[in-house]
């Protein structure tokens, strides 16, 4: 264990961009666990006298087109935005590497029959899937975890399988099988357990990926409803005023999300470094 | 000539085997559309005085009112004699639309492909010959800040940047110039037409529309791509048949190029492929940005319009690049990698 | 080999050359050259196709003629239509009955179609014919004013068309000025008939057969679309010709880009930008922008009087009491328009004018104890939806409302529908309550309210039925004086603002903004762009 963490403090040492990205990815899920007490104003509350001023050092993000403050609404959607992403992607994960573990394990009809799904759903246009998946469902913070779950499904699946596969025949498991395990239990506390380190990889980059996922589908206006704060929705408003000079509307919520996503991706790729030995020159 | 008839022989079976792919796309896709909360018919029957009247004759005209699984059959009737139904949006045949603007679309996804591999290839290799070094982390950050921001933002900065306040980009409207007299029309590809008819005055002008999404989705997807040559190159560079050359003393740059790059490509190869495949459905928001007339930004309108038919082939077309791409990637690792067209 | 190759590219190239378009010789030059640059497209040459776009409509009023077309009125900055002023189009003149039932049309003696034959009243018949035949918009445009059937219609002479009514009516010459009344060179549409289509409907969605002012020169539906002036035309006022000598009629999807063109001089005109952007384009005045409030539309809240609780008047007041009315005008739409909130009077309007302000006044203790009375003193439970197409008005409006129901107690929860969904909903009356825009083509009084206020259908937003509306607008529809008609008008406009199916809000600006040296701009109640009054200086 000690090894570990020796292993893990040797590597952030070497690549400082990680480490930083790692204290990046700390701060916000801070600021968003403590957003209520830290927020300066009532996120939704309108006050349109005030209405599309510059930051200043009452609002030190300026206010939007209803008067509301900007820095408030970046605390609060920092929440739901991390919510989104972090069950967006644990749903695709869980139950990715559940189906795919199984479809490892077992092969035969089931396994084929998830591949052919996997292959139909692989051959979408992802963003295009997204995009009929929230109109269809209607454009709720549920559904859009959902679509995004689903796009992200299909990699998990084929991961898990793929690296259980080449497992299940190993001495070890075959040793677990031997002295009587059921099926059940040699994929959940054998198998499953040493995919998961490479999987766990995946799930930073695809974070920030299922940020930018909610924020282009707030751009064709398929994003989350007014008046609930959300980065992406703030930025798909705030690029309409990009002509006019008011440029804190986009700027602010688009420097929030673009931080987020570029935390969670350089802690992804660092992670990686991490556990693959083959990149850790 | 064996080679090249168990070649024909496995493209031949990919092709068969994908097949059902592509069905369950075509069904999974009809499916959905029916799901759409919104009826098309009562969209398009929205002039001043349209009543139920209208709306019962547009549904009949479209098919709408026969149950769901005549539907169904039908649209596949329909496809299996290469008709794609007729667009709402625009009033043409789905077929014709997508002929026309696939072109469109492929040539910015090429575009920003050649972009970004001229960016990523070069950036990785630096980085994968000095791993741990400043420049490792500064190419890593580079790159991955260019996945970091929406392209509809990074398109829109562009524009105002290069086109508002500096003006020195074109305006930002499609493929040419609105004003130019001429453009040809034999393959559709406009920077192949001009250069074939010998007008590099207008090739210049359709290059130069092609800049700005170009760049907004090669910033998209340098990540991804210089991330995967640094890794592969490094894994190659460790190897022993390098370490071989070196001690040889063949020269470094030869080494590197000619060596270890042609053997580190194939990864690279594979990332492209995805990447390439997910760049043309994903650029709905860079066309919509930059009023480029693909197939994408075609589907988006249709989408919320509720106008089956456009979405629903522009699906199938997607699917179907799918499943080419990836076949051209495994024809092509043959020549990276001949060990594996043996396999 | 090589040369075999290098050959067939060369062969390649000459075909193209030939293939592409005829370059045009310098004959045009940019000044005589408008670019508009819009957010939609044109699906369709044939305006009275179902399903035929805003825009397509603007371009079919550039492409025919229609018999008869409405005048203008200056206005400040430009001009707007005016519907009380008819003067003949390809008529040369026309003759009303003195008992308003009978209209006799004279058609211009030199007419020629784009194809250069003469026009003759065998067109004429066959164009009316068609309109109230075919299955198309023009059909029941014109069962509105009692235009139902081919034998209304009678050729006096080769140039002269007769054109009868069972009974006199407000409205019968007035709409057939509509754009979907198009004059079609009959005999060139019907080379194209077939047994299934016997008018030409198929081949008039790609191909035109009029002899308007501007013929289509090219068409990329979803890209582009060119108009070129057709020299020969001569039914303008005063017979003269537009200046511009090509249109360009380009779809830019991102409005901000919009701007930017018609900002930096690269295109001329667009009539669709977003509020916001208005202001400032105004405040750096590189381009002049003509707004006038759209007189024949409104912005408004729409409750359906057939459900629960908006059934109840008390409820439907009390929200309108609650209206946070100048903060939404603000945040709304920048405080660009005529508000339509806020009128100084009870019971009766002071005059037969509509749409007017209506007296709502934001109140909230009268909203509460309203509610109370209603029997909702806890509040309840209910949706706000409006369309994503409309979010950049809408989106800020919907967070307003929200706010200040929460006040009185009302739990509101918003739906933004991408557009098509939002329609159906509406269309199937499936919506509580939901905010949206409204315009009808011809705006007199009693039609705004029996289209939008009566019968079982698609305009009417509200399901309301109220029996003394209902006979009000069918008699008012016939009556020809003017004082009766007033009063009738008064009484009507009296019982929306008591009973409140609708909360009206504001009609908001129609704004274009143009190239500083485009002048003549006329505001069209189809709300697009008539090219033939425009010109450079």
């Amino acid at each position: 264990m000690s090894a570990t963490l020796r292993h893990v403090g040797w590597v952030l040492r070497g690549n400082p961009v990680t480490a930083l990205a790692a204290a990046g990815a700390t701060a916000l899920v801070l600021l968003a666990a403590f957003a209520p007490w830290i927020m300066p104003y009532d996120p939704i509350a309108s006050n349109v006298p005030k209405a599309l001023q510059p930051p200043s050092w009452d609002h030190w993000a300026g206010t939007d087109q209803l008067g509301r403050d900007i820095f408030s609404r970046l605390l609060a959607a920092a929440r739901l935005d991390l919510a989104i992403a972090a069950s967006a992607v644990s749903l695709s994960f869980v139950v990715g590497a559940v189906i795919g573990a199984w479809c490892g394990y077992t092969g035969g009809a089931v396994d084929r029959a998830v591949g052919r799904v996997v292959d139909v759903l692989m051959a979408f246009p992802l963003f295009v899937l997204a995009m009929a998946m929230v109109a269809a469902l209607g454009n709720r913070v549920e559904n859009i975890i959902l679509a995004t779950a689903i796009i992200n499904l299909p990699f998990y699946i084929r991961f898990a399988r793929a690296e259980v596969n080449i497992r299940r025949d190993l001495g070890w498991v075959e040793a677990a099988r031997a002295c009587g395990d059921s099926h059940l239990s040699v994929v959940l506390r054998f198998l499953l357990p040493n995919v998961l380190p490479a999987m766990a990889v995946q799930i930073s980059l695809n974070l920030g990926w299922a940020i930018l996922n909610a924020a282009g589908l707030s751009f064709i206006g398929l994003g989350v409803t007014a008046p609930t704060p959300e980065w992406g929705i703030m930025v798909a408003e705030g690029a309409r005023f990009i002509t006019t000079g008011k440029w804190w509307l986009v700027a602010m919520p688009g420097l929030a999300l673009m931080l987020t996503v570029l935390c969670f991706n350089l802690l992804g790729d660092g992670l990686r470094d991490m556990l693959d030995p083959r990149m850790r020159t | 000539m064996r080679a090249l008839r168990s070649a024909g022989r496995r493209v031949g079976g990919r092709l068969l085997a994908s097949l059902p792919a592509l069905f369950g796309v075509v069904v999974l896709t009809f499916l959905l559309m029916r799901v759409l909360p919104g009826d098309p018919a009562v969209f398009f029957a929205s002039g001043p005085t349209a009543g139920q009247e209208e709306i019962e004759a547009l549904r009949k005209e479209l098919g709408l009112d026969q149950p769901i699984p005549i539907q169904l059959v039908r649209y596949l009737g329909d496809i299996a004699h290469g008709n794609l139904g007729r667009s709402l949006t625009t009033g043409q045949p789905v077929m014709t639309d997508l002929r026309r603007r696939l072109p469109a679309s492929l040539e910015l996804t090429f575009s920003a492909l050649a972009l970004a591999l001229s960016l990523a290839l070069p950036l990785g290799i630096l980085a994968a010959l000095r791993p741990g070094s400043l420049l490792d982390h500064a190419v890593r950050l580079v790159c991955t800040m260019g996945v970091c921001v929406p392209t509809f933002v990074s398109g829109l900065l562009l524009v105002y940047v290069f086109y508002v306040v500096l003006g020195i980009a074109p305006d930002p409207t499609g493929r040419i110039d609105i004003f130019a007299s001429s453009r040809p029309e034999i393959t559709g590809f406009l920077l192949v037409d001009f250069a074939l008819m010998g007008d590099w005055e207008g090739w210049w002008a359709a290059a130069s529309q092609l800049i700005l999404p170009a760049s907004t989705m090669a910033l998209f997807v340098l990540a991804p791509l210089a991330r995967m040559t640094r890794a592969s190159m490094l894994a190659v560079l460790g190897s022993d048949f390098i370490r071989t050359a070196r001690s040889l003393g063949l020269a470094e740059g030869r080494v590197i190029v000619v060596y270890a790059l042609r053997n580190a490509l194939v990864p690279v190869l594979t990332i492209t492929g995805i990447v390439f495949s997910t760049m043309l459905g994903a650029n709905v928001l860079v066309e919509k940005v930059f009023s480029w007339p693909g197939v994408a930004s075609y589907a988006l309108d249709a989408l919320l319009a509720s106008d089956y038919a456009p979405v629903q082939g522009f699906v199938l077309l997607m699917a179907s690049i799918f499943v080419l791409v990836n076949l051209t990637v495994d024809l092509l690792y043959g020549l990276a990698d001949p060990r594996a067209t043996a396999a | 080999m090589r040369i075999g190759r290098r050959g067939g590219l060369r062969g390649l190239a000459g075909a193209a050359a030939l293939a592409a378009m005829p370059r045009d010789a310098g004959a045009q030059t940019r000044a005589e050259t408008l670019r508009q640059v819009t957010g939609n497209t044109i699906n369709t040459l044939d305006l009275t196709m179902p399903g035929a776009t805003r825009e397509s409509f603007g371009i079919g009023m550039q492409v025919y003629d229609r018999l008869v077309a409405f005048g203008k009125k200056p206005v400040l900055g430009g001009f707007s239509f005016d519907h009380t002023n008819i003067r003949g189009e390809l008529a040369e003149s026309y003759t009303v009955s003195p008992d308003g039932t009978r209209f006799t049309f004279r058609i211009r003696r030199d007419s020629k179609w784009h194809d250069g034959t003469p026009v003759t009243a065998e067109d004429v018949k066959w164009s009316l014919d068609r309109h109230v035949s075919a299955n198309s918009l023009a059909k029941s445009q014109l069962q509105i004013s009692n235009w139902v059937s081919p034998d209304q219609f009678r050729i006096l002479d080769p140039m002269t068309v007769e054109a009868v009514l069972a009974k006199p009516d407000r409205r019968g010459l007035m709409n057939l000025c509509v754009p979907y009344v198009i004059m079609i060179n009959s005999t060139l549409a019907k080379k194209h008939a077939t047994a299934d289509d016997p008018w030409a409907q198929q081949w008039m969605k790609e191909n035109t057969a009029g002899g308007g002012a501007y013929t289509v020169e090219s068409n990329r539906p979803g890209e582009q679309l060119i108009l070129r002036r057709n020299d020969a035309w001569k039914n303008g006022p005063e017979g003269k010709l537009p200046f511009f000598r090509r249109i360009i009629a380009q779809t830019v999807p991102e409005a901000a880009t919009r701007a930017s063109l018609v900002e930096r001089g690269d295109a001329d005109l667009s009539i669709d930008l977003l509020a916001s952007d208005v202001p400032a384009l105004q405040q750096r005045g590189r381009v002049k922008i003509f707004s006038t409030p759209i007189a024949n539309g409104f912005t408004h809240i729409a409750f359906n009087t057939r459900m629960a609780p908006f059934d109840n008047v008390k409820v439907r007041q009390a929200i309108g009491a609650a209206m946070p009315y100048e903060d939404m005008f603000q945040a709304s739409i920048f405080g660009r328009g005529r508000k339509l909130y806020g009128g100084n009077w009870s019971e009766l309007p002071p005059d037969a004018s509509f749409p007017r302000p209506m007296p709502q006044h934001t109140d909230l203790a009268r909203a509460k104890r309203l509610l109370t009375e209603a029997g909702f003193a806890d509040g309840f439970r209910t949706t706000f939806s409006f369309s994503a197409g409309q979010a950049a008005a809408m989106e800020p409006l919907a967070a307003l409302v929200k706010e200040a129901l929460a006040r009185i107690g009302i739990q509101v929860e918003l739906q933004k529908m991408p557009d098509a969904q939002f329609n159906t909903a509406q269309a199937e009356k499936r919506l509580p309550m939901f905010v949206d825009g409204a315009t009808a083509w011809l705006p007199e009084t009693d039609y705004y309210v029996r289209l939008y206020f009566t019968r079982d259908q698609r305009w009417n937003f509200s399901n309301y039925n109220n029996p003394e509306i209902n006979a009000l607008t069918e008699a008012a529809q016939f009556e020809l004086d003017p004082v009766k008609y007033e009063a009738m008008c008064r009484r009507m406009v009296g019982i929306l603002a008591q009973e409140m199916p609708e909360l009206f809000l504001w009609q908001p600006n129609f704004e274009a903004v143009m190239a500083r040296n485009l002048e003549g701009f006329t505001y069209q109640y189809y709300r697009q762009i008539d090219f033939r009054d425009l010109s450079r200086a």
